[in-house]
């Protein structure tokens, strides 16, 4: 199995992200998670032992995995009294890049109508029900899935014209 | 996974994913998915995006009288990556208010350049011969402005009502 220079570049960033995930957006060494990561992942490839092509995400994302529990290991082993584990259910932290990216996504909303930041913000952040979105908007529930991705597809332009430029920059 | 023939189905999965209220299976095989899936990747990445511009805390501002009262509209830090901190120096240090009221109560966590923008907050209410006071701000912020002394000068209120006819 053969890889190109950009098919490695997308993985290191998907893989930054992935760990950015599952150990914060402060973690001093994902760099060093990622390097580890596709370096196991290419030794691996190069000795066969990626069977079948079709499972190349889970063979990959399984090798990440291993490389995070062992960090975190490392990370108990050495100093349990440092650690301060994300809890379980505490959404994404904000990443630095977002921090640097706050003024562009601002005005990307800003683009948008009141009516679609309701109900983008209720659906993703305030994890509201259909039946509560379609009261609050008078909106027939019928119509509650176009609405929704056309409010989505709105900012996904926006997200593609302005924001993914320096966000592939930053991460 | 099913990302592709149901768009809605993926959006769900993305929101949850990012909030983090999938089970671990789910995670292995989403995360499995996008390390190989350009489309859904940017997909998770747009909808992160927008999920940090949605959540970002607003401050909005009503007048009471004379007093101008700051809400934040959402969980809040007043901390030195936080927007808040810029936004709570636009929404009094550029108005011309002389008695502001400032509502903490959905602010969870305050560090020193928090503390800073309440002194200077304050500071320009008194250089403009005005007041600043605070409302209920939760147990851990009072015991900070206590132990850095700073309840001496900034008072607070438990209700907005006692807040407001303390400026009489």
């Amino acid at each position: 199995m053969e890889f190109e220079q950009d098919d490695l570049e997308k993985f290191r960033r998907k893989l930054r992200f992935k760990v950015f995930y599952h150990l914060g957006s402060f973690c001093p060494d994902v760099e060093d998670m990622v390097q580890e990561t596709l370096t196991r992942f290419f030794g691996a490839v190069n000795d066969g032992k990626l069977r079948n092509p079709e499972s190349l995400g889970a063979f990959l994302n399984g090798i990440c995995n291993n490389v995070i529990r062992e960090y975190r290991r490392r990370l108990w082993r050495d100093a349990p009294q440092k650690i301060t584990p994300l809890a379980p259910d505490q959404p994404v932290a904000p990443e630095a890049d977002l921090l640097e990216l706050r003024d562009a996504i601002d005005a990307g909303l800003m683009q948008l109508s009141d009516r679609d930041r309701t109900m983008l913000r209720a659906f993703f952040l305030e994890e509201r029900t259909k039946e509560e979105i379609c009261r609050e908007l008078g909106l027939p529930e019928l119509q509650f899935r176009v609405a929704l991705f056309r409010a989505k597809e709105r900012f996904r332009k926006i997200y593609h014209a302005t924001l993914k430029p320096q966000a592939v920059w930053n991460h | 996974m099913q990302c592709h023939e149901e768009p809605m189905l993926r959006e769900e999965l993305i929101a949850k994913y990012l909030l983090k209220r999938l089970d671990a299976d789910t995670v292995e095989a989403f995360e499995s998915h996008y390390l190989v899936c350009d489309e859904c990747f940017e997909e998770l990445r747009a909808s992160q995006l927008l999920i940090a511009g949605l959540g970002k805390s607003k401050i909005s501002r009503r007048q009471v009288g004379d007093v101008a009262v700051l809400d934040f509209t959402g969980p809040a830090q007043l901390t030195r990556l936080s927007s808040e901190v810029k936004e709570l120096f636009s929404s009094v240090l550029e108005q011309k208010d002389t008695k502001v009221l400032i509502d903490l109560s959905r602010v969870s966590r305050i560090d020193s350049a928090g503390l800073g923008a309440l002194m200077a907050c304050y500071s320009h209410a008194v250089r403009n011969r005005g007041l600043l006071k605070l409302l209920n701000p939760s147990s851990e912020v009072q015991n900070l402005l206590r132990i850095t002394k700073i309840d001496s000068l900034l008072q607070s209120y438990p209700d907005e009502r006692s807040a407001l006819c303390s400026f009489e």
